[in-house]
């Protein structure tokens, strides 16, 4: 039993971990799309921008 | 005025010009793109159509870093779109409700598998605590990620009509996040299973044994010699190491979308994942039966990691052989430790 809930534990922890990370480094469309060339503006909070 | 040599000549490049143009359009191969610069040549409606019919895609020219943008129709959506519909319902539907059936019928004929000895009393460690942490780690992830999953390719037909709306988009919303942050634990468990237990699941001729014996299942009594996996969990272990493999490089596709070359491998990269994982959910089945219910003796092997002495010397003889061969040089001529079952 002790295993199994610390095998429950790990894995919510790396999942959360992973969130958390990938939250981090990752940017929104409108960010990670803008160039020099072509501004994609901010989409405001809706299904595509930052809630 | 021009003359007519030179209005001749020029009446010629215009036409050669035409069909070295149209002689690249007509010679791409059958799944090109139509690509037209606004600039250059107008489009023509036509051609737009008969690429459309022929399941060509149609893209433009744009300047922004999504690659995928440019794509302005493709039809073999439609194909992708019907697949969903149609086939992987089907495909999904016969492998697990039909492995259920399987499980079924064979737990009614055949009955749970007994430890034809009965217990003996005494167990012997067949997995220590890291391989079952392992196990776990890999088992209860992908639970989840086959509940979830299953959510977003049946959810809508089958949960929504049961719980309404509200309650099936906040189920979705928070089995979509558990779907895609598991799924690293889950990569994580199958690397680690394949690192320690690789090399005890390599194939053999024992195996062709095995199999041609019935592998200890079918036949009451009869049960061939086997080392520490038999064939049948060689095969559940394959399965799983290069299902989950698949599983997770489609999966890493979609989960970061902007990394294939185009939408239709995106397409081809989820039906492969769906694929695979309705055939992975019901092998998984059958691995969770025999290893619960469908055989006595076989869930402590996961549970407490010690199983009963007679389990193991009826399903893994050689392997029973080798550990107390093992005890025995390791502490001389003293006796392997009798330890009493709970």
């Amino acid at each position: 039993m002790k295993v199994f809930l610390a095998a429950l534990f790990f894995a919510a922890i790396v999942a959360v971990g992973m969130s958390v990370l990938l939250n981090t480094i990752q940017q929104p469309s409108s960010v990670a799309f803008t160039t020099s060339g072509a501004r994609v503006g901010d989409p405001g909070n809706n299904l595509i921008g930052p809630s | 005025m021009p003359s007519l040599h030179s209005t001749l000549k020029a009446s010629i490049a215009r036409a050669l010009c035409a069909a070295f143009a149209l002689l690249f359009v007509l010679a791409q191969p059958a799944a090109a793109q139509l690509s037209f610069k606004p600039t250059a040549e107008s489009v023509r409606e036509d051609q737009l159509l008969n690429a459309l019919r022929a399941g060509d895609k149609i893209t433009g020219r744009i300047s922004i870093p999504d690659a995928m943008a440019a794509s302005l129709i493709q039809p073999a959506g439609r194909e992708w779109r019907d697949f969903q519909r149609t086939m992987l319902p089907v495909i999904g539907g016969a492998a697990i409700i039909g492995m259920f059936a399987v499980l079924l019928i064979f737990l009614m004929v055949r009955g749970r598998i007994r430890i034809y000895h009965g217990f003996a009393g005494t167990t012997i460690l067949r997995f220590a605590s890291f391989e079952r942490f392992t196990h776990w780690l890999t088992a209860s992830c992908f639970i989840v990620l086959a509940l979830s999953g299953l959510n977003i390719s049946f959810g809508r037909i089958l949960i929504l009509p049961l719980f309404g709306a509200e309650t099936f988009a906040t189920l979705s919303a928070y089995a979509k996040l558990a779907h895609n942050y598991l799924a690293f634990p889950f990569m994580l468990g199958l690397v680690i299973m394949f690192l320690i237990w690789g090399k005890d699941n390599i194939p053999g001729k024992l195996d062709l044994e095995w199999f041609r014996q019935g592998g200890g299942i079918l036949f009451k009594g009869r049960y061939p010699p086997s080392r520490r996996f038999n064939a049948g969990q060689k095969g559940i272990f394959w399965i799983v190491i290069l299902g989950g493999t698949l599983m997770s490089l489609s999966g890493w596709f979609l989960l970061f979308p902007y990394l294939p070359a185009n939408v239709t491998t995106l397409q081809l990269l989820s039906v492969l994942h769906a694929v695979i994982a309705m055939l992975l959910i019901a092998i998984m089945m059958a691995h969770i039966y025999i290893g619960s219910i469908g055989m006595e003796g076989a869930f402590d092997a996961m549970g407490t990691g010690e199983v009963d002495l007679n389990w193991a010397k009826e399903h893994h003889s050689l392997w029973v052989k080798e550990e107390q061969a093992k005890r025995l040089a390791r502490s001389g001529s003293r006796p392997p430790r009798a330890m009493p079952a709970e």
